[in-house]
């Protein structure tokens, strides 16, 4: 089996690394063993590093309320992942638990970062990448989990300001509304319509009028 | 105040006339071949008008505004 140095001269993130910086890594780099079915870390969690795999087969995925799952990625041996929270410096987008026995190494953030020091615009764009992947993440998870009403719900609870106030009235057609939130035209007159009936908007004219925010975080 | 009625962009109309047979209160009319909201005020905003343009000329955008319920002053004595 590949030692420690080996397996991470193999991942692309340290594949043009020096001896020097993959030694300094390795002696870093924290190993653990976990079974079938245990849970690495969970989503929310404050992040510990990026995960290596050395054996086995790792399941990372999204968790509705509901307990519905989403798989969003199977890492093999080799493979990495929790690279967002490591760059953008939030919690665990998502959770991992062990497919079967295995083995991974674990790069605390704070050794993957020290590889960056000396090139702080790749400290930032790494950020910022991170950010947007993790909003991506986010709308796995809103078009996995939230039905069309949900997800209308999140957005007009995202878009509603105050009148007259320092944010500018977002003004949207049915058909942009429905390309924010993964739907069509006739679904987003449907919601609306049963969101209203629920007493959590009043639709005045060319006016939603959010009237129970909380009604609509209900909804989401 | 009047109430809010489609936005027509009258380069992008055809004057094919599908929102004049569409419309569900005759507020709308063709005027030189293009589409006009004659009577605003029997427009209610139902916004069917706007699938139905051919050239997607019609846009019936909503405002998202968040109702705040103000606490009334007191009266004065």
């Amino acid at each position: 089996m590949l030692s420690a140095a080996d397996l991470l001269k193999t991942l692309p993130y340290f594949e043009t690394l020096g001896t020097d910086a993959i030694e300094h890594i390795t002696r870093e780099v924290l190993e653990f063993s976990f079974a079938r079915g245990e849970v690495l870390f969970l989503e929310g969690e404050s992040c510990r590093g990026l995960y290596v795999i050395k054996s086995g087969q790792v399941r990372i995925f999204k968790t509705s309320p509901e307990g519905r799952e989403q798989v969003l990625l199977v890492a093999k041996p080799g493979d990495s992942f929790n690279d967002v929270p490591v760059f953008d410096g939030g919690p665990n987008p998502a959770s991992a638990s062990a497919l079967e026995e295995s083995t991974i190494y674990l790069i605390p953030t704070e050794v993957a970062l020290s590889l960056l020091t000396d090139c702080p615009i790749a400290v930032s764009i790494l950020k910022l990448f991170a950010v947007r992947l993790r909003h991506l993440t986010m709308m796995v998870e809103d078009l996995s989990f939230r039905s069309v009403v949900g997800r209308m719900a999140k957005l007009l609870l995202d878009l509603a300001v105050v009148e007259d106030g320092p944010s500018p009235v977002r003004r949207l057609t049915q058909d942009e509304m429905a390309a924010m939130v993964g739907s069509v035209r006739d679904m987003i007159g449907r919601a609306l319509k049963h969101i209203e009936r629920a007493g959590a908007i009043k639709i005045e004219g060319q006016r939603i009028m959010v009237v129970a925010p909380e009604k609509l975080r209900e909804m989401m | 105040m009047r109430g809010a009625i489609p936005r027509i962009n009258l380069e992008k109309c055809t004057g094919c006339g599908d929102c004049v047979e569409w419309c569900p209160t005759d507020a709308v009319a063709l005027v030189n071949e293009k589409a006009v909201v004659v009577s605003p005020d029997d427009c209610y905003y139902c916004t069917d008008c706007e699938p139905v343009c051919p050239p997607g000329a019609i846009r019936c955008p909503f405002e998202i505004i968040l109702a705040i319920t103000q606490p009334r002053a007191p009266k004065e004595e």
